[in-house]
């Protein structure tokens, strides 16, 4: 029996995925997709990047989620001795770490970047007033990833700063409703294990959860708009 | 070991041979001209880089069909293709983005290192990183149900509703200033000028806050110091 | 279109568009209702209120006037005091992690060392005899009460009992469980 080529093993592949799906048609409409040149400009990248960085939050938040320990019992707590754990004695650690810290300020950066370009080019006009709703609602996720992210490292200005955040969550009016919120986003009477536990959960499970379908929405309504028109 | 069909000289090398490149008719919309065979992906099905467009097409896939665009309408030395033309500052992008984190994860350790445990003796001054610091100077400025909650929730609805807003409000201003359209915020001296002195005031509060302690300002309720 | 002055009419679409309505609503109040309860936090097992003996760097009779002794709660196990009054960011029920004794002239009085403004420990300023708050700037007289703002009223009082000896104070306090 001849040894049928790589390529003809490929081709054969291929096109028995094109007769369940239409896999070439899907990457020629993709790929052949025409661009305006005024896209071209540095100042519509901004999407693009904050989209790479996003990924790679994903990829080493992950990574740092297997060493780290949610557990905020004790002085020091296990969270702080885990961060502590990843940044010097895990290999390439600090490079994970640091990344993702880094990556962080970055796409908060990237976003606001994002952001005023579209604003300065009106690019969040008809018909695409839904999608500016959509970007926005994701700048406040990724401001919700930052501030459920600071406090995980359970050193003292996470501690800190952790605090006065809920206790702004709780001024809003009536005292009961304020007392309810609080009490609810702290799990207990004051910031202790159980906020710890609440905010490692939103930021690790709810909050990319909502961002990526959030993309996706973003994403769609691009591909179905195009490119706004420039200034 | 066919190779029956394969072009294997020319600018179109590793593809198909012609009679496979199907004209695609997208439904809906007028569809674009396709590039001359010669200009075409120089990636088909029998190319060894073909599974990895599978992979990148599962993208678009995900995305659905993409609608009528302003590209379309366009005369063709006003627009290119999507790949390669467009697609390839994305991979240098990535490159670039990985290398800098790398170097800051490397060289900027100084924002990573942690303090003493958290613990809730501590007296310290808590200070928030810097895409809240201006917020945090911000509700030292005055009653601070009003500072924290009322006015910052009123820019959140200000900023989601704001294409509503701008569309609304727009164009009777534009009647009432004489001009014949109401322009996008960069060719506007309104919402443009708006949106810079918004960012100015950010970036004031950031700084006072950055100053440092020691660093007060005289204001209606007092004098007020930075972070 | 029907005119809208007109009666409406209950057809069966719209009754079963009602019905469907009322199904679903109270099908997310069937669902939401039991993960609010869920997530309401339950005390942890060893929570336990009552009163903290806490050891003073000086015993209160030995106190001068204007003098202010600051204090922990205890870390071992896990410790909390709990405000007697408040106002502000403090309320009565809130938790402090320290405090202060002070004597005013014959008075002692005992602080939560929380700001009445968000809550940041304030600091003794000796020189000045006030408590200064390092966030927002507040400071506050000896007696608690306000000197300069953002805070708007005076610091929150610890409910206290001479201890056993003159060094030791018990204050109402919680044992948090974790």
């Amino acid at each position: 029996m001849a040894i049928p080529h790589p390529r003809d093993v490929q081709l054969a592949v291929v096109n028995w995925l094109d007769e369940r799906y239409p896999f070439t048609k899907a990457i020629d409409e993709a790929m052949y997709q025409r661009v305006p040149n005024f896209a071209n400009a540095f100042y519509y990248c901004f999407g693009g990047m904050v989209f790479v960085i996003i990924v790679l939050q994903l990829l080493t938040g992950i990574l740092l989620a297997i060493y780290y320990v949610p557990d905020a019992r004790g002085t020091p707590a296990a969270a702080y001795t885990s961060v502590l754990f990843i940044q010097s004695n895990v290999y390439l650690g600090w490079l994970i770490r640091g990344v993702h810290f880094w990556g962080a300020n970055i796409l908060i950066l990237m976003v606001l970047l994002h952001m005023a370009r579209v604003y300065w080019t009106g690019s969040y006009r008809a018909p695409r007033e839904l999608n500016w709703m959509v970007g926005a609602t994701m700048l406040l996720l990724i401001l919700a990833f930052a501030l459920t992210g600071y406090l995980l490292p359970w050193d003292t200005k996470a501690y800190f700063a952790s605090e006065v955040t809920i206790k702004i969550m709780g001024l809003p009016p009536p005292p009961q409703l304020g007392a309810f919120i609080k009490t609810l986003v702290q799990g207990g009477p004051v910031v202790g294990p159980p906020t710890l536990q609440i905010f490692f959960t939103t930021h690790v499970f709810l909050l990319p959860a909502l961002i990526v379908l959030l993309m996706y929405v973003h994403f769609r309504l691009i591909r179905a708009h195009g490119i706004a028109e420039p200034l | 070991m066919s190779e029956k069909g394969i072009s294997k000289e020319g600018p179109g090398a590793a593809i198909a041979e012609p009679k496979e490149v199907q004209i695609i008719e997208l439904d809906g919309h007028g569809g674009h001209t396709l590039e001359p065979e010669w200009k075409r992906l120089p990636i088909g099905p029998d190319h060894i880089l073909y599974p990895l467009l599978v992979g990148i097409a599962l993208f678009p896939i995900l995305m659905g069909d993409s609608g009528h665009h302003l590209a379309d309408d366009m005369p063709d030395d006003e627009t290119h293709p999507f790949f390669p033309d467009h697609f390839w500052p994305y991979p240098v992008i990535i490159i670039v983005m990985m290398i800098t984190l790398g170097l800051l994860a490397a060289f900027v350790q100084k924002n990573l290192q942690l303090e003493a445990p958290a613990d809730p003796r501590a007296v310290t001054i808590p200070r928030p990183d810097w895409y809240f610091l201006f917020l945090f100077q911000f509700i030292k400025l005055g009653p601070e149900l009003l500072m924290a909650v009322v006015i910052p929730t009123v820019i959140i609805i200000v900023f989601l509703l704001w294409p509503f807003i701008d569309a609304i409000a727009g164009p009777p201003t534009a009647r009432r200033l004489g001009w014949k359209r109401w322009p996008v915020p960069g060719r506007n001296i309104y919402s443009g000028a708006g949106f810079v002195i918004f960012l100015a005031i950010i970036a004031l509060l950031e700084a006072w806050a950055l100053a440092g302690p020691g660093f007060c300002l005289p204001w209606f309720t007092g004098q007020v110091c930075g972070a | 279109m029907a005119d809208a002055a007109a009666p409406r009419k209950v057809t069966r679409r719209n009754f079963l568009g009602w019905w469907m309505g009322i199904i679903l609503g109270a099908l997310t109040v069937a669902g939401a209702a039991p993960i609010v309860v869920y997530l309401w936090p339950a005390p942890p097992k060893g929570q336990k209120k009552g009163p903290v003996n806490v050891t003073l760097d000086k015993p209160i009779n030995q106190m001068n006037d204007g003098d202010a002794i600051k204090f922990d709660a205890p870390s071992t196990p896990n410790t909390a005091f709990i405000m007697a009054d408040g106002g502000g960011d403090n309320a009565q029920g809130e938790l402090a992690f320290g405090g202060f004794v002070v004597k005013n002239g014959s008075k002692v009085d005992v602080f939560a060392i929380n700001c009445s403004h968000l809550g940041c420990s304030v600091a003794l300023n000796a020189a000045a005899k006030t408590f200064d708050c390092p966030c927002h700037g507040s400071r506050f007289h000896l007696d608690g009460s306000v000197l300069q703002g953002p805070a708007p009223v005076p610091l929150s009082h610890l409910t206290w009992k001479e201890g056993s000896d003159p060094a030791t104070i018990q204050i109402d306090g919680i044992v948090l469980g974790f």
